[in-house]
């Protein structure tokens, strides 16, 4: 049985194909300001890539992300809180803490030993400790978002930066840049304060390893070793790439939803077998 | 940290540790002073103000040890009826008030938020329900609970009343009318009255009315020397800054020893070294003074040094004036136990600074403002907007108006007094250098 | 959520909630009558009925901006009593012939401070309300409804007689009944109306005569009878809180599923799940009702314990399936109640959902999207 998961977020959309609990293919799109037309893009892009002929070949699928309303062609929608949940621990069964960084927001879930969440928090109110926060500090100092992750591994002497707000923060790496601070030691501080951030929500759902980082930002290893640093606990490396978690969660639950469907049209069927005989 | 259950002798070990770290750190306070070569008399007042702390925080810890009888209070329900019942205490909101600048303090503000109190709750409020929650504030044999000025404070004491540790431990908490005629006087010394029966009852210590006018009697002394150092503060050049004054004056007569000999003392000393300076148009060492400011709050405790001294060296900017510095408080009549509860009454409920602003209406944050503008010759009002004072910062439009009447600048800055990283120190600088500049100061 | 219910008296009730100065207070103005505009339940309205005025209870429905409150309030300060004095500054307000401000908590009293600097209302009074539940604060609250009877009586030239009272107290206590009665159709398995359509018929209780709103209350209940119930909801969620009365709010939650069977809110049960008695004398028995009797909210020190087995009743009485708890930002009661809350109920082994909010709907998306994960991981 093929199923997909379909995760638009505010700055990408993916898509993720299953078939009999195996992903068979993948996509990551640009988000564009229609959820419809970036699902849909998403969604082709993935078929094609399994080497399907069309969307019809998919038994069931499920929408999520904060897009996930307009997914026309999703059987139902679930929040990216359970499929990010769900994806996590699919990839990594020790997976028990989820730290997910996505465009606009941030949160922080904690598992039991089948994905099911048990608590979680969000941040979906400011740019602090979402992918907005890293494009804003790569344009203030001229880097692209790979250069500046690279670029926070080589802190020796990560500066202070106390702001809790981003666009303040802003200003005081201006400032440290005009006071002659070492690049690479402001990026690494940016990076501690973001992992302050994330490790202040963590605590609040409570710490319990495994943890897994999750989302667009998973990719920045600065921010993995930051985060590490701040938990006093290593964030594991998953095996596929932490961006399409919640597409994966997605089809998951498209997967056992279609398995549901089946059991509840085979136990219509033979009821009506029944009857007839 | 972990809020789980925890047994008395759990909490009685915990608290005891971060309360003797507390200790210590006023400790090593004390110490670095004693270090210093040739120490001014105002170093000296420094030094016995700590002294005066750290007796009360060992009295405290003896009879936590020893299974002795104390209470935990506030500068505001009548520290004179404690002392004069010889029953040690302290504060729940001690840290944030007195040990703010403690390097501990950041990681216990995380811990705040990590239980889910955010920067939305006055800090000053989510530091001693931490501290309640993660077994480590001491607990006493009996409470006197807080209801005003501000909705956080019966909110501390609801939740210090759910934990479990704390369950059988008696509580009175004097109800405040939010009124502040005669009605409300009598009201709330009547709730005095019966706050006194509970401590009897509880702690098995006895109010003696001959202590308590004795008391009463030093503390009407301790006051008036207060009013004679506050009129010193209206010299030009002001002869103290924000290193030594109202903070320390609120500390010593409110905090420690309400009525004590000490702090009459203490303040004679303080008087001493005011009067020096104005006969030689001195003010704080090193600073000519060009901006006289009323800061109309506490000082900004959890990062004070990263402020304060930048305003003088700086700016010249003198503090002359503060919210605790400005006390009027009554003189108690002690001709009768109806008019000492009386004086206590009025003193606890309309005089003591910031419950006098902020528990009832807001006609003291214009009238407290037009007064200290005229009395100390201010050049310019901050307002700092802590984060805590809600219904403060409901009346900054109020207080902008009566700065224009007056026809001084006014500055709200928005903060929070104990946690640097609200508004970050560099942040406030920059706000009042540009107010400064703009009005014309300096 | 889809209810075959079919109702001109809910329809009416919608109207009123979903205005702020509706039709009834206008005709009530017109033909000669006063309105007094008052914050909180702990504002005895009896007393404005036994006065011949009509209790308004203040809300800023509609508000679109706090563009001229700012300058007195801040940005720390609450939503509800910022958009409030914005309309009273836009002249929302004028209409009102008196006002009164508790000290419900820091952020509403200080609009008795600011309105009286900035308008022209003829009889704006505080009302002190004791934080503890004692009988010295009985008393207290007795002198403090003695006081405000004379000052009515004074400035509005009435007399306030024991015996309106009672008969206010009467038609206040039937307006109570009705709503539990209201409340009772909710227990069931399928209950024939929404928690949103509940809230728009105690938010609208608040802004008309109570003879009027008694009146419809029981067409309503006539119209109820019978009614279909509502079968395709995920789980039954009792809503905890402050001030909220707007019903897209409780829509957000039910469009996930979330059925709102029942609330302990200041726009729901503590207004009316206890009678003032009938008995003695009518300004002590107000005084008892307001300061023992009823269910309080947080800012009532020392009954905790109280409102959490309240809200446990509620629980096994309306069969709920997770509670929600919201408030508006910067409220520190509701803030550390739900800290109380959170740790009460997870002990229980019920769900529990703490929403933030502003008084002006915003953010619907991530209202739902937290709703929703909610419904999720109570298996719904």
């Amino acid at each position: 049985m093929i199923v997909g998961g379909c995760d638009i977020g505010s700055a990408t959309g993916k898509a993720v194909v299953m078939k009999d609990g195996q992903i068979i293919s993948y996509s990551i799109v640009a988000s564009t300001t229609k959820p419809e037309l970036t699902s849909r893009m998403a969604m082709d892009e993935a078929i094609a890539k399994a080497g399907l002929r069309s969307i019809e070949d998919l038994a069931y699928i499920v929408g999520t992300g904060y897009g996930r309303l307009k997914v026309p062609f999703a059987n139902e929608n679930i929040s990216e809180i359970t499929c990010h949940g769900r994806g996590a621990q699919w990839m990594v069964p020790s997976v028990r803490t989820v730290v997910d960084i996505g465009g606009q927001d941030c949160k922080v879930m904690s598992l039991n030993d089948k994905g099911k969440v048990l608590e979680f928090v969000m941040n979906d109110r400011c740019a602090a400790g979402t992918g907005r926060f890293f494009e804003a500090m790569a344009r203030v100092l001229g880097l692209t978002l790979g250069e500046l992750s690279e670029l926070a591994l080589k802190g020796k002497n990560p500066a202070l930066i106390t702001s809790q707000c981003s666009v303040f923060a802003e200003s005081e790496v201006v400032t440290l840049v005009n006071e002659g601070k070492e690049l690479a030691d402001i990026v690494a501080g940016l990076h501690n304060s973001i992992a302050g951030r994330l490790n202040s929500m963590v605590r609040k759902v409570g710490l319990v390893k495994d943890v897994a980082l999750t989302g667009g930002c998973a990719k920045n290893a600065g921010l993995a070793k930051a985060l590490s640093a701040q938990l006093k606990v290593d964030v594991i490396k998953l095996p596929h790439d932490p961006q399409i978690t919640g597409a994966i969660g997605a089809a998951l639950i498209a997967a056992e939803k279609a398995a549901e469907r089946g059991r509840a049209q085979e136990a219509a069927t033979s009821t009506l077998r029944g009857k007839e005989a | 940290m972990d809020t789980k259950e925890m047994t008395k002798e759990e909490v009685l070990e915990r608290s005891l540790a971060r309360y003797k770290k507390e200790r210590d750190w006023f400790k090593f306070l004390l110490d670095t002073l004693h270090m210093i070569p040739e120490p001014t008399e105002e170093d000296k007042l420094q030094m016995k103000l700590l002294d005066i702390l750290l007796n009360s925080k060992e009295l405290v810890i003896d009879a936590a040890v020893n299974g002795k009888p104390f209470i935990a209070g506030y500068f505001c329900n009548a520290p004179e009826i404690f002392n004069a019942m010889k029953l040690p205490w302290y504060m729940l909101m001690e840290t944030p008030f007195l040990a703010a600048s403690a390097p501990y303090l950041a990681e216990d503000i995380k811990g705040t938020e990590e239980i889910g109190l955010g920067s939305d709750l006055c800090t000053a409020i989510r530091l001693p329900i931490y501290y309640i929650e993660t077994g480590q504030m001491p607990i006493p044999t009996a409470v006197l609970g807080l209801l005003y000025p501000c909705d956080g404070a019966p909110m501390l004491h609801q939740v210090m009343t759910h934990n479990k540790a704390w369950l059988d431990v008696p509580v009175y908490c004097a109800d405040p009318p939010y009124t502040s005629d005669q009605r409300a006087i009598n009201y709330f010394a009547d709730e005095l009255r019966r706050m006194v029966e509970f401590l009897e009852k509880h702690t098995g210590h006895t109010l003696d009315m001959k202590r308590l006018v004795e008391v009463c009697e030093e503390s009407n002394r301790t006051y008036a020397l207060w009013q004679e150092y506050n009129e010193l503060r209206r010299a030009v050049p002001c002869p103290h800054g924000w290193g030594i004054g109202g903070a320390q004056a609120f500390a010593v007569s409110q905090c420690f020893v309400a009525g004590d000999p000490r702090c009459t003392d203490w303040f004679r000393q303080l008087v001493k070294c005011a009067e020096i300076n104005v006969a030689a148009k001195k003010g704080p060492p090193g600073v000519k003074e060009r901006i006289r400011y009323l800061w109309f709050d506490i000082m900004p405790y959890g990062w004070v040094f990263e402020l304060m001294p930048w305003l003088e060296t700086e700016w010249g900017a003198v503090l002359v004036m503060d919210m605790f510095g400005n006390f009027p408080y009554t003189l108690i009549d002690t001709s009768s136990e109806k008019t000492i509860f009386e004086g206590l009454a009025k003193r606890n409920l309309i005089d003591a600074p910031m419950i006098r602003q902020a528990r009832g209406t807001a006609e003291n944050f214009s009238a407290d403002i037009r007064r200290m503008v005229k009395d100390y010759k201010i050049d310019c009002v901050i307002w700092p907007g802590h984060m805590g004072h809600k219904d403060g910062s409901a009346a900054a439009g109020i207080m902008r108006e009566t700065c224009r009447e007056l026809g001084v600048p006014f500055l709200h800055i928005g903060l929070d007094l104990f946690d640097r990283s609200y508004t970050t120190p560099d942040e406030v600088k920059d706000r009042i250098s540009k107010f400064f500049t703009a009005m014309g100061l300096g | 959520m889809e209810t075959g219910l079919k109702s001109k008296a809910l329809e009416q009730f919608q109207e009123v909630t979903a205005t702020l100065i509706n039709p009834s207070v206008r005709q009530w103005k017109d033909q000669g009558g006063k309105v007094i505009g008052y914050f909180c339940t702990h504002v005895p309205d009896e007393i404005f009925t036994a006065a011949g005025m009509l209790p308004f209870r203040m809300r800023a429905t509609g508000s679109d901006g706090t563009e001229l409150s700012d300058a007195f309030y801040s940005s720390i300060n609450c939503s509800f009593p910022r958009h409030c004095f914005n309309m009273a500054l836009r002249g929302e307000f004028d209409l009102l012939d008196g006002l009164i401000v508790p000290n419900s908590c820091d952020h509403i009293r200080r609009i008795y401070d600011n309105w009286k600097s900035q308008l022209q209302t003829g009889f704006v009074e505080v009302f002190s309300l004791p934080k503890k539940t004692g009988e010295p604060q009985v008393g207290w609250y007795r002198d403090e409804l003695l006081l405000l009877r004379g000052k009515l009586e004074k400035h509005f030239g009435v007399k306030i007689t024991d015996e309106k009272l009672r008969s206010a107290i009467k038609l206040h206590n039937e307006n109570r009944r009705l709503l539990r009665r209201l409340y009772e159709f909710r227990k069931a398995d399928h209950p024939p109306i929404t928690g949103a359509q509940v809230l728009a018929v105690v938010v609208a209780g608040t802004a008309m005569p109570r003879d009027q709103y008694n009146a419809l209350l029981k067409e309503l209940l006539k119209d109820l009878e019978g009614a279909e119930g509502i079968k395709d909801y995920r789980a039954r969620i009792m809503v905890v809180g402050g001030i909220l009365d707007d019903p897209e709010y409780i829509e957000i939650i039910e469009g996930q599923g979330g059925l709102v069977v029942t609330d302990f809110l200041c726009f729901g049960t503590r207004l009316f799940w206890v009678d003032v008695p009938e008995k003695g004398d009518p300004i002590e028995a107000i005084a008892r009702y307001q300061v023992q009797l009823r269910p309080t909210c947080p800012r009532t020190y020392g009954d905790q314990p109280r409102r959490i087995k309240f809200i446990k009743d509620m629980i096994r009485d309306f069969k709920v399936d997770g509670v929600i708890g919201e408030r508006l930002l910067f409220c520190d009661p509701w803030v550390v109640e739900h800290y109380m809350n959170d740790l009460d109920l997870k002990e229980a082994g019920v769900p529990f959902l703490k929403l933030d909010r502003e008084y002006i709907l915003s953010g619907k998306g991530q209202i739902r999207t937290r709703v929703q994960a909610f419904l999720e991981m109570m298996g719904r």
